[in-house]
């Protein structure tokens, strides 16, 4: 039976040998390249070439002793990459779900909404009494239609219900074709659309967009007339207020009310003003800046910003566990020459000065390799897309880059703390006696 | 085949102070991606838990959620005459009109406001529903202006205690009761009397019906009826379904569960590789002894690949029970969490959930980050000239 066995195994390795042989090629060829592309190789080379040259001093000494076990120096580094690369995009994702984008035209405008809450509409009748109240520029109805486009299930950009001549005093930052607007405004079953959405559905003007409705019972089929750029968000679809009216039967409703006011200052005086005049009235009405009203949405995401923070430091704690662990290991393995440099006459802090340059260098190195791709991930990835229009900017600000270094840079300060503490303690005849 | 698998297992934990942080390092993200993952399924048992077989909602053609449908008065009467609707005892049809609104209340403690589900439901309703108990105070009167809560809704924001008032529009509702639905999706509503509901907000038509087929086989038998007649415009669906597909919150945070969960472990795979090729490094004449010992090389590799899973697994144990722990003080202490439910647009209150099954995956997790990670030293160590293996120092 064993005989057999072993003839089994014996069998076995014939049939497979080549193809292990290959494996085992496939992988050496790996990682030679991943040898060819690490940043360690080239800093070892060059300080190599330093110390041939110029003999060797305390900083290239730590360098060559970073270096020395190319392998664990540079997991080190990538898993440092790594950890700070996801600090850097959860911080990122909690920016974008807390800060809406701000534009300086935002800060002019005003958005009024049923107190009751966002979904309940106000009576149209209302227009006449916003318009003389002093402040207000212009005023337009802004009624969400909520459709979903094409065959699609969800609602993947927004579609509102405007007053084609009013709102044209509105929204003063988006660029419009010359004579463009004047089409939309000639046409009532016309529409205008925001460059990102023409260029993701590789739409052309003149070109028809069905939309089904799920708020409101009746569905849309809108003629592309014009196309808006130069806004905060340059997705949404305008299109006249009547042709919803119609639809709809007139109820002589709107869903909210979009306003533009002279000037900063005044701004709060018009809300005030515009909550006043419908106290106690059937509808009344809660007014709010455009980013006031942004805000909102993300006080409604309730826990979930909670549980990205809490997610973020279980993520630097992870990344403390690893660095800790791996500078400890590089330490470990050279106890026996830290103590031959003590008796040499190396004191403390210059050997806890090694110890700490060593790791604070390869954390900064995988912060930079970490932090780096993570911007340029973030920076050239078509997320707008690939979420569907949930997340749209998740622009990396270098408030959050550098959040990201000083997290890397404190990590491998305090990873080198613990194997300091440890040579400091160690006799040199203890150190020299260690095996392990 | 011999193993000197004692060898191995006795290593990790007599050296424990090399690998504790690699363990702790694998445990904490599997707790992470527990704890996202916990997310997720809580939102769904949510959804899951609610409704009963037996019963079908009915919404308009096209709408995605209760909240943004509407059943004209027209459809209600011609749909309740159906012959295949359930009578009972005074021969009414069990079907139940009712209207849900959006309502923005404020946020207990600091926070800003957040819409929250109102319901106007009909007695039969009420029947029709026998997951939700009263659990304090009374239900409401009709024509009173009164509401009754849900308890859990009713811990997240202000003026939702017993006699508290909630505004709508002009009018204030009273809150006479609380009630309790066993973690189903009812318990994100406030109930009132649905007449009243409609002459509140001004409307004319509902939002759904809800009613209950005579049997099994009048019941699909319904469904096609309602999905065929072009003239009603409604979409009808078993209760149960309709609430089991109102996962679209849940799906993000399972994504980024998932994404998290994959980048974590690449960077768990980098560390738990780095401490068992210094393992491997420390032990290099422990390896050359295993060897002349007589243990093939083939034992070397597979010794340490169950060393490295072993090690690993003790982290995605760790972890697990971490976040298991965590589900259980905070389903002790009652915790909620709410978010926007991007389908009815109000906030929906969920519990974190842990179950077995993800437990289970989380250290599934542990061991394929440990095992990959441990196959590139496991190969090292067995690759080692002997002679010059127990030379080593």
């Amino acid at each position: 039976m064993k005989r057999f066995l072993q003839f089994c195994r014996h069998g076995l390795w014939l049939l497979f040998r080549p193809l292990w042989w290959l494996l085992v090629w496939v992988w050496r060829a790996v990682l030679f390249l991943l040898w060819l592309v690490n940043p360690l190789t080239w800093i070892e080379w060059v300080t190599r070439t330093w110390v041939r040259k110029f003999g060797i001093g305390h900083f290239s000494f730590v360098i060559v002793n970073a270096v020395r076990n190319q392998r664990r120096a540079t997991l080190t580094m990538l898993s440092v990459a790594i950890s700070s690369g996801l600090l850097v995009s959860l911080l990122t994702m909690q920016r974008e779900l807390t800060v809406p984008p701000e534009s300086e035209a935002a800060s002019l405008r005003v958005i009024a909404r049923n107190k009751v809450s966002i979904t309940q509409p106000l009576p149209a009748k209302q227009l006449p009494v916003i318009e003389k109240i002093p402040g207000v520029v212009a005023v337009s109805p802004f009624t969400f239609f909520g459709g979903n486009f094409r065959e699609e299930t969800v609602t993947s950009f927004a579609q509102f219900a405007v007053d084609p001549v009013r709102f044209k005093g509105i929204i003063v930052e988006g660029r419009i074709a010359e004579g463009a607007y004047e089409d939309f405004v000639k046409d009532r079953t016309s529409c205008f659309v925001g460059a990102d959405t023409m260029k993701r559905y590789g739409l052309k003007i003149g070109d028809r967009m069905r939309f089904t409705g799920t708020f409101y019972p009746v569905d849309l089929d809108l003629k592309i007339v014009a196309v808006f750029q130069g806004t905060v968000d340059d997705r949404g679809v305008f299109f006249h207020h009547k042709l919803l009216d119609e639809l709809t039967g007139d109820p002589g409703t709107v869903g909210t009310w979009y306003l533009r006011v002279a000037s900063a200052e005044v701004a709060n005086d018009v809300i005030a003003r515009v909550n006043r005049a419908f106290e106690n009235t059937s509808a009344e009405v809660r007014t709010e800046t455009e980013r006031a009203f942004q805000m909102s949405f993300m006080s409604m995401l309730g826990n979930v910003k909670l549980i990205i923070g809490l997610i973020s430091s279980m993520v630097v704690i992870t990344l403390l566990l690893m660095t800790v662990s791996t500078m400890s290991m590089a330490i470990r393995e050279r106890f026996r020459e830290l103590a031959v440099l003590k008796a040499l006459g190396f004191r403390r802090t210059e050997l806890f000065a090694f110890i700490l340059a060593e790791s604070f260098g390869l954390a900064a190195l995988g912060a930079l390799v970490g932090i780096g791709g993570a911007w340029t991930f973030w920076t050239f990835i078509d997320l707008q897309k690939m979420t569907n229009g949930f997340l749209i900017y998740f622009e990396v600000t270098p408030r959050i880059m550098a959040t990201g270094a000083i997290v890397a840079a404190l990590l491998g300060i305090v990873s080198a703390i613990a194997p300091s503490l440890a040579v400091a303690r160690t006799s040199v005849v203890d150190g020299l006696k260690t095996l392990d | 085949m011999a193993l000197p698998l004692k060898y191995n297992l006795r290593n990790v934990l007599i050296r424990w102070r090399t690998t504790v942080f690699t363990i702790l390092g694998i445990a904490a993200v599997v707790a992470v991606f527990l704890v996202l993952r916990g997310m997720a399924s809580g939102m769904e048992h949510t959804s899951g838990n609610t409704g009963d077989p037996r019963n079908i909602l009915v919404v308009r053609n096209g709408s995605q959620a209760e909240s943004g449908s509407l059943v004209t008065r027209d459809q209600f009467r011609t749909l309740q005459y159906f012959e295949e609707i359930a009578r009972n005892e005074k021969n009414e049809p069990v079907i139940s009109a009712e209207l849900v609104m959006i309502v923005s209340a404020p946020r207990r403690g600091a926070g800003g406001e957040a819409n929250t589900l109102l319901r106007g439901v009909t007695p039969r309703g009420m029947e029709l529903r026998p997951q939700v108990t009263l659990k304090e105070g009374r239900w409401f009167t009709p024509g009173k202006r009164e509401v009754v809560v849900a308890q859990r809704l009713a811990a997240r924001f202000d003026g939702f205690e017993l006699g508290g008032t909630i505004k709508a529009g002009p009018d204030r509702l009273t809150v006479v009761g609380h009630f309790d639905a066993t973690g189903s999706a009812f318990d994100s509503e406030a109930w009132m009397d649905a007449d009243e509901c409609r002459s509140i907000f001004d409307r004319e038509m509902y939002s759904s019906l809800l009613l209950r087929p005579r049997d099994e086989a009048a019941l699909t038998n319904l469904l096609a009826r309602i999905q065929s007649d072009k003239r009603l415009s409604l979409r009808a669906e078993r209760e149960v379904d309709y609430y089991a597909k109102q996962t679209l919150t849940a799906k993000p945070l399972k994504y980024i569960a998932s994404i998290l969960g994959v980048v974590m472990s690449v960077g768990a795979f980098f560390a738990a590789m780095n401490t068992m090729y210094a393992t491997v490094a420390a032990r290099t004449r422990e390896i050359g002894t295993l060897r002349v010992l007589g243990f093939s090389r083939f034992a070397i590799v597979l010794s340490f690949l169950i060393e490295g899973t072993f090690l690993a697994m003790l982290g995605g144990v760790l972890g697990s029970l971490l976040a298991w722990s965590g589900y259980a003080v905070l389903s002790l202490l009652g915790v909620n969490f709410g978010t926007l439910d991007f389908q009815s647009f109000a906030e929906t209150v969920f519990q974190f959930r842990v179950t077995p099954d993800m437990m289970l995956l989380g250290v599934l997790l542990s061991a394929v980050i440990g095992f990959t990670g441990s196959f590139p030293p496991a190969l090292r160590a067995a690759r080692l000239p002997v002679i010059s293996a127990l030379k080593s120092l």
